[in-house]
């Protein structure tokens, strides 16, 4: 409504449209694994709206990885804690 | 003269001729001058005459103005033409224009309209703002202004305000209310409901049959005669009830005396449907009075936020008349008060905008093209969570960073730039938007105290509230009216700068919540839901206020802490959260809700109120655990309403769905129920226009549904297309929990009911694993496609015997 530009959420949705084709031709589990990918950019449209940049795409894929890797961190601490649980009640955990 | 900011003036000096102390209640064009009611503290109504010569301002060459002087005199207008200087708002400067003085204020629309059509290319300014508006201006007075009237032979001498429209408990004049509806249920008579005519008045009532039309007229003939009220409140008067009372004294030849004005015929205006915010609205037809308002409650604007007492604020404050405020939007308001300040700064109010949006490079547009920061939130079931809402932000930003149509992109200094786009915003003189806004503000923070001040049994706290709804209501559309283009001092420029200071000021309160440990769950505009462990009560988060309120100079306040939040996912995609579709408890107890069923205007009223009454059950539930604990009980109520509901026991009135008729019956393809409704209703007689609400019950079998005006007593509903509206808005509620469709299903369809303990909810450990939406560190967000598709698991695993068995 009286905006010159398309919203952050019309340009995601273009984008998500134009990766059609490349999903349709991924494997099931690839396509879950994609869809999964989006919805965690998705996450993300405020601050990609604020970044204003040329390239939205760009600020998608960066979203996507900043949920990955909050993933990884999250991942990494269970699995040290699971370590010192695993290595006895010796020592406390660094 | 000017006594609209302020304190009170003088009582005015003695004189020979008699004064008369009373509220200014109506003023209309007259003759040469203005016909101005006021009512004594009696409740006696005095008619006056005042000359008034209103006048529009025109600018061009020389000669063009020349033409348009010969032409008026040709045609020997009641006119005073003569240059004088006036200040354009851009330009910042006196200009030289034609004033054109018309001598009879009733004639000065037509009058302008042949100026405008002679020569359609000169600037016109001050030509359209409204007679009674110009008037009250011009004398210094408002609507229901408190004043003192000198005057001789019932002419005006001298009128002068006594309070101003910033008093915050000022008295209003001793009104008489006439009050008119058709007997039985309130239905729109327009679409068929009859019933006898109800009136009162003085605490009786007065019914008139409806077969006796002629015994009727003379009954409200005589009523209005006897006991003159001052303001005829009705329900449909507007679309039914005084055009037919209209055509009924037309008919017997009866006058019917509802203006107090006898020289003057009703005023009528005819029902449009226009477009607003992407959407069809139908605005009724109108029936105004003179000497007496005519307010039709089913055809006012926000009549239920903010009532009368919030329309008598609004006139007060924009100068506009009662009838009119009770009609219009809010927007119409704020427009007004700009009107008024730029008519006392000698400014030129156009009167039709040239001020185009400037040129910008792809890149400019980029940065600048942008609304408030909207974020996703955490989704899932959180506890103690505290809003932080920034108070009146966008109007707040206005004033503190002094944002205008006139002062964004000013060249007249260096001004200070604003953040992300880098426009100068003048700082050496106030802008006319912060210079309006700046004392409704001010008023609005008076009525917020004296509200919290004032006792429950304080008859003047709910006047107060509804006054406060109205400042909030005529603060809201300011924004939007800065950016609208046909806003008299709308500039698309002034509204991307606000939002570019609304984005800045909620970064910086971000920035300021994280470094104070606390996370941020959610940012919307001018709120913030932020939570940190041990942060519970009020006093735990009043350091970050006034920390926010010092960096951003922005009023910011604590509408509470939360008990517990549920923020939802997306119905459309799970996993993806929507920034305005939640529900939670205020430690208080109080629920708040945005975007679920329960404020939904199309939502049946059974449907609501099961979901509010379930929610009331969760609200007992203290954190997380307290809701999880309170599912059984609310499930247990879900199962009782749905037991009336298979049983057809609701009465129909309580399932109504509402829709906004978005074309012409005659244009709908699709054969959806609101085209089948249009038609029944189309056949039946009653013309629809696009904008118009239906009011309809879903009926089983090929109709499926019913116009709710042509349903007589209580008919068969369609129990299936409520179980699904039903079992929608539960979900919506236990969603947060890992409860979906096909558990609740289970539960309440079930041959078994609800018959878990709690631990068949999905267990603590499950919540907020989905792999990608978990948070970096632990969580404690409930709702996850996991959890749910792991909880589906549990209940299959759980049904399997249970169903072989059976």
């Amino acid at each position: 409504m009286g905006r010159t530009l398309p919203s952050i959420t019309q340009t995601f949705l273009q984008e998500q449209q134009s990766l059609a084709r490349f999903r349709r031709a991924l494997r099931l589990e690839d396509q879950r694994a994609l869809d999964d990918l989006l919805a965690a950019s998705r996450h993300h449209l405020a601050e990609a709206a604020y970044a204003s940049h040329l390239l939205p795409f760009e600020i998608m894929l960066l979203a996507m990885l900043v949920e990955e890797h909050k993933q990884v961190i999250r991942l990494r601490d269970e699995l040290e804690t699971l370590r010192w649980e695993g290595h006895g009640q010796e020592g406390s955990k660094p | 003269m000017t006594v609209l900011s302020g304190r009170p003036l003088a009582i005015p000096s003695p004189s020979r001729n008699p004064t008369l102390y009373g509220w200014l209640f109506d003023a209309y064009p007259s003759g040469s001058g203005m016909a101005v009611w006021l009512i004594d503290a009696d409740g006696q109504a005095h008619m006056f005459h005042d000359d008034f010569t209103p006048a529009f301002y025109v600018r061009g060459p020389r000669q063009d103005l020349h033409d348009l002087c010969q032409m008026l005199r040709a045609r020997r207008a009641p006119v005073e033409l003569d240059r004088t200087e006036r200040i354009d708002l851009f330009l910042d400067r006196p200009l030289e224009v034609l004033r054109v003085g018309v001598r009879s204020p009733g004639l000065l629309t037509r009058l302008f309209r042949q100026v405008a059509d002679f020569n359609p290319y000169l600037t016109y300014y001050d030509a359209d703002i409204p007679l009674p508006q110009r008037y009250a201006l011009a004398r210094g007075i408002f609507p229901l202004a408190h004043c003192a009237v000198e005057h001789e032979a019932g002419r005006i001498r001298h009128i002068q305000a006594l309070d101003t429209p910033w008093e915050v408990d000022y008295q209003l004049p001793p009104l008489r209310v006439m009050a008119m509806r058709l007997g039985g249920e309130l239905r729109n008579p327009a679409r068929g409901h009859r019933g006898d005519l109800l009136v009162q008045i003085d605490g009786e009532e007065y019914p008139f049959k409806r077969e006796h039309s002629r015994q009727l007229l003379l009954g409200v003939r005589h009523l209005l005669e006897r006991l003159d009220p001052d303001v005829l409140v009705t329900a449909y008067g507007d679309s039914y009830l005084l055009p037919r009372l209209l055509e009924l004294s037309r008919h017997h030849g009866i006058p019917l005396p509802l203006n107090r004005d006898l020289d003057q015929a009703i005023a009528h205006k005819p029902a449009h449907s226009y477009f607003s915010y992407g959407r069809i609205v139908f605005s009724d037809e109108q029936h105004l009075l003179f000497g007496r308002w005519h307010v039709d409650r089913q055809n006012a604007f926000l009549g239920d936020d903010y009532g009368l007492d919030g329309a008598l604020e609004i006139a007060r404050l924009s100068g506009l008349p009662v009838q009119t405020v009770a009609r219009v939007s809010t927007g119409t308001g704020i427009s007004a008060m700009q009107v008024a300040t730029a008519w006392r700064r000698g400014v030129l109010v156009p009167w039709q905008k040239r001020q185009p949006e400037s040129l910008k490079t792809g890149l400019d547009l980029l940065a600048a093209d942008k609304g408030g920061l909207v974020y996703a939130p955490l989704m899932g079931l959180h506890e103690h969570v505290a809003e932080l809402d920034f108070t009146a932000m966008y109007p707040s930003i206005m004033v503190h960073f002094n944002l205008s149509p006139e002062t964004v992109g000013a060249k007249c200094c260096e001004g200070v730039p604003v953040p992300e786009l880098g426009t100068p915003v003048c700082s050496h003189r106030q802008g006319l938007v912060p210079e309006t806004l700046a004392p409704l503000l001010e008023k609005r923070n008076q009525y917020k105290a004296r509200i919290r001040e004032l006792s429950e049994d304080d008859p003047r706290k709910e006047i107060f509230r509804r006054r406060y709804s109205a400042h909030k209501w005529l603060l809201v559309t300011c924004f939007g009216y800065l950016g609208y283009k046909n806003a008299r001092f709308g500039r698309i420029e002034a509204h991307e700068a606000v939002t570019a200071y609304g984005r800045e000021v909620l970064l910086r309160a971000k920035e300021m919540v994280e470094a104070r440990g606390f996370r941020v769950l959610h940012l919307y505009v001018d709120g913030l839901w932020i939570d940190k462990p041990g942060a519970h009560q009020r006093p735990d988060y009043e350091a970050l206020l006034e920390e926010i309120r010092t960096q951003t100079g922005l009023q910011i306040g604590l509408e509470g802490v939360y008990r517990w939040l549920a923020f939802l996912p997306s119905r459309v995609e799970a996993r993806v959260p929507v920034a305005n579709r939640y529900f939670g408890t205020f430690e208080d107890g109080s629920i708040k809700v945005r975007g679920i069923e329960a404020r939904r205007h199309d939502t049946p009223t059974f449907v609501r109120e099961t979901q509010l009454g379930m929610l009331e059950i969760l609200a007992k539930g203290q954190g997380v655990a307290g809701f999880r604990s309170a599912v059984p009980s609310a499930i247990n109520y879900a199962a009782r309403q749905l037991q009336r509901l298979r049983a057809g026991q609701v009465p129909v009135r309580d399932l109504l769905v509402t829709h906004r008729l978005s074309r012409r019956p005659d244009e709908y393809i699709a054969r959806t129920v609101a085209a089948r409704v249009a038609q029944e209703l189309t056949l039946a007689g009653v013309s629809l226009s696009p904008g118009e609400r239906l009011r309809f019950l879903l009926v089983p079998g090929p109709e499926k549904a019913r116009a709710w005006e042509l349903i007589k007593g209580e008919i068969p509903y369609d129990r299936q297309a409520y179980l699904q509206l039903f079992l929608r808005a539960i979900e919506s509620l236990l969603a947060p929990v890992g409860v979906d469709r096909a558990t609740l299903e289970t539960w309440l369809l079930g041959e078994m009911s609800y018959w878990g303990p709690v631990g068949l909810l999905p267990p603590q450990g499950t919540d907020g694993r989905w792999p990608l939406l978990a948070n970096a560190r632990p969580v404690r967000a409930e709702y996850s496609l996991l959890a749910t598709s792991a909880f589906r698991e549990l209940q299959r695993e759980r049904f399997a015997p249970t169903r072989q068995a059976a």
